[in-house]
């Protein structure tokens, strides 16, 4: 039987890793898994069967490489395929059992032992904890967000505690003080609210407490003082199994969100302080929200990939929100405006997914930051159906025509097939595509996203016979203002 | 009112039903030895606490899981050919014919006579706590809605929001939905009996248990 140290020294062609995931995630981590010379096994589950993601596992898959699964929620799932595929890693995408320490413990320690694509189980139990990352930040001097600093259970105390962020706010002159409500064990926008009244805030800490007792079987909930005026900023880290070398693909500014605080557009790097003019010294807040990043990852020994998520005000303050210790959706923006320099020779298309699968079977990292270089604005789109009129409800139906131009400087990643109708299934995200535009600057990135938008042909009824709402107008909408604070 | 005699001339003309059995996970199959033609039990006892018969052994993460039958009747098809394979989760293990039982009968006409209320969109559905506490406490007959009353949590893609009943007032008779199932936008969610209908509601049972005999 192998134990872990022999599975690192495995050469990566021996290797098979089980794709844990669906959609968009899941085809990017098989191309990721066929460029490095990596087996996979793909799953999905009865209502995904017409996913691409179904279909590329199909075309360009080996032997045992898909299997149709009860859900992708189910561990014993993923273990009984993973043994009967023979699979020698896993690799959780996002969502799902992504920032899960418990399953990435068991990947790890059950008698046919596996790789678990991502930090080792005790970085993410230690950094999946809002709280525990909070003082864990404090104690390095990183600054974070003001509130409660364990997760709350009685509704007494919560109301005690939202009073009291509430009288501070007015004490300092706020106009319209509100709290944030919080499910402790959420993350990705998911169980959050504002409370803009006391009286209701009862109500609001109720239905997030059952909401986060349904999804995430922990009822505990944070309040935290919410700072309205703000950019939320990310630095990408990557770090091999020694955990002592991380680099930085720079940072990310994801500050279009939905009202539902879900992001739309994100854009590298994090601010444009050549063309665009702010309020604080711009430059200065990227490489400080990067080296505090830095510290922490090197702190605990990060050993993957990872998002530090920062939130930055008016004033030019960096806080430090949370640490995602899995991949992000918006991995790609980072990757094409990086450029590394390894064993003599550049590679400008880089691709994080794979650096992530290399490194995660054991590979060292094979450069230093010295060699990663930065070109460039990247902006990503998030192509969902949705109405953004009326607060980004999902819209459910089915595409009949999804195109667009092709472009050298587009890249474009969905599961949504091109060639026949999709219906669109309501158990997942609505998520139907990324755009990844890549310009030599802000005023040409900004201009080939337009132009990209326009181009764009996205179709479909659904079974009331009402057209698709897409958020492609919102999209464009905020191309003019991305960067700016 | 509907015409029960009728309805129930109807269901005696093709008193059967097919069920196929699935798997429902992955796992490696083992059959407990029946044969075409043989027949099974469904779940026994005052609380259906023992269960149906043994159909077959599913075993994943070395838990072997038993498949029983969920219903009476006798198998129509089996599929040996999967003996000792390892199967994807919804695979088809073996089809039972079931001759329809009195509560079934009940089940069909009462979506018939009762006010239904139908789910708006394709999504899993919750009774909010408090209806819910209600439920469990007594049973659905406890509880008597009202037009406007907030009654459930619809939840899909992640959101949730909070659905109104709308209709006539009465007592939930029935509840077709399950815990953390998806249902179609148009499906039942609950029937509803407004209070002065009830005696006739309880006469159709009343019919249907006098009626229709078990085999």
């Amino acid at each position: 039987m192998l134990n872990l140290q022999d599975l690192y020294a495995m050469p990566l062609e021996s290797h098979k890793v089980l794709v844990a995931n669906r959609g968009e995630i899941a085809m990017r981590i098989m191309r990721a898994c066929r460029k490095l010379g990596v087996a996979f096994t793909a799953i999905y589950t009865e209502e995904d069967a017409a996913s691409g993601h179904v279909r590329l596992a199909r075309e360009t898959g080996g032997e045992k490489s898909l299997y149709r699964v009860s859900s992708y929620h189910d561990a014993n799932e993923l273990m009984s395929v993973a043994d009967e595929a023979g699979c020698t890693a896993v690799h959780p995408g996002y969502g799902f059992f992504a920032e899960d320490f418990r399953f990435a413990r068991r990947v790890m320690k059950r008698d046919r032992t596996m790789i678990f694509i991502g930090p080792s189980w005790k970085i993410i139990r230690e950094l999946g904890d809002k709280i525990n990352t909070k003082r864990l930040a404090r104690s390095l001097g990183v600054p974070t967000v003001p509130g409660s600093d364990r997760p709350i259970y009685d509704e007494m105390e919560a109301e005690r505690i939202a009073r009291s962020v509430f009288e501070f706010q007015e004490q300092q002159g706020i106009r319209r003080p509100l709290v944030l409500v919080k499910a402790s064990a959420g993350g990705g926008g998911m169980g959050i609210e504002e409370v803009y009244d006391i009286d209701v805030f009862r109500s609001v800490y109720r239905r997030i407490r059952n909401y986060a007792l349904r999804q995430f079987k922990d009822e505990g909930v944070l309040i935290e003082q919410r700072i309205t005026d703000f950019n939320h900023l990310e630095v990408q880290v990557v770090s091999d199994r020694t955990g002592r070398n991380p680099v930085h693909f720079g940072t990310r500014n994801c500050s279009i969100q939905s009202t539902g605080l879900q992001k739309r557009v994100e854009v590298a790097p994090g601010f444009a302080p050549g063309p665009i003019t702010y309020s604080f010294d711009a430059a200065k807040v990227l490489t400080d929200i990067v080296d505090y990043s830095l510290t922490m990852a090197r702190k605990v020994g990060y050993d993957n990939v990872g998002t530090w998520e920062w939130i930055v005000t008016r004033k030019g303050d960096p806080f430090l929100m949370e640490v995602n210790t899995r991949i992000q959706v918006e991995n790609g923006v980072s990757a094409c405006i990086s450029r590394i320099r390894k064993d003599g020779r550049v590679i400008d298309d880089v691709d994080l997914l794979a650096e992530q699968v290399r490194i995660g079977l054991g590979q060292p990292l094979g450069y230093t930051q010295d060699d990663i270089s930065f070109d460039g604005v990247g902006v990503e789109y998030r192509l969902i159906a949705e109405d953004p009129d009326n607060r980004f409800t999902p819209w459910v139906g089915r595409i009949e025509r999804f195109q667009w131009k092709p472009q050298p400087w587009l890249t474009m990643l969905t599961h949504v097939p091109t060639d026949e109708p999709y219906e669109i299934p309501t158990e997942f995200d609505p998520n139907l595509a990324l755009a990844i535009i890549w310009g030599k600057d802000l005023a040409e990135a900004r201009a080939r996203g337009l132009s990209f938008l326009d181009d764009l042909r996205l179709e479909g009824r659904n079974n009331a016979g009402e057209e698709l709402k897409s958020n492609v107008n919102f999209l464009r909408a905020n191309t003019e203002r991305i960067l700016r604070f | 009112m509907i015409n029960i005699s009728e309805l129930l001339e109807e269901i005696k003309a093709s008193p059967f039903r097919e069920i196929t059995v699935r798997t429902p996970h992955t796992g490696r199959v083992t059959f407990a030895g029946l044969a075409q033609g043989q027949e099974v039990l469904g779940p026994q006892g005052q609380w259906k606490e023992r269960p149906g018969t043994l159909l077959a052994t599913l075993e994943r993460e070395r838990n072997p899981k038993p498949i029983c039958a969920t219903e009476k009747g006798v198998i129509d098809r089996i599929y040996n050919e999967l003996e000792g394979q390892f199967v994807e989760a919804g695979t088809a293990l073996m089809v039972i014919r079931h001759m329809l039982t009195r509560d079934e009968v009940e089940y069909l006409i009462l979506k018939k006579a009762l006010h239904l209320f139908l789910a708006p969109e394709r999504a899993k559905y919750y009774f909010t706590p408090e209806v819910d506490k209600k439920i469990r406490a007594a049973d659905a007959h406890s509880v008597v809605v009202r037009d406007g009353m907030e009654l459930m949590i619809m939840s899909r893609m992640k959101r949730e929001v909070p659905l109104h009943y709308s209709g006539p007032e009465g007592v939930i008779y029935a509840v077709y939905f399950k815990y953390n199932e998806n249902i179609d936008a148009g499906a039942p969610l609950i029937g509803v009996c407004p209070q002065d209908q009830l005696p006739a509601i309880q006469d159709v049972i009343m019919r249907v248990r006098t009626e229709w005999t078990e085999k």
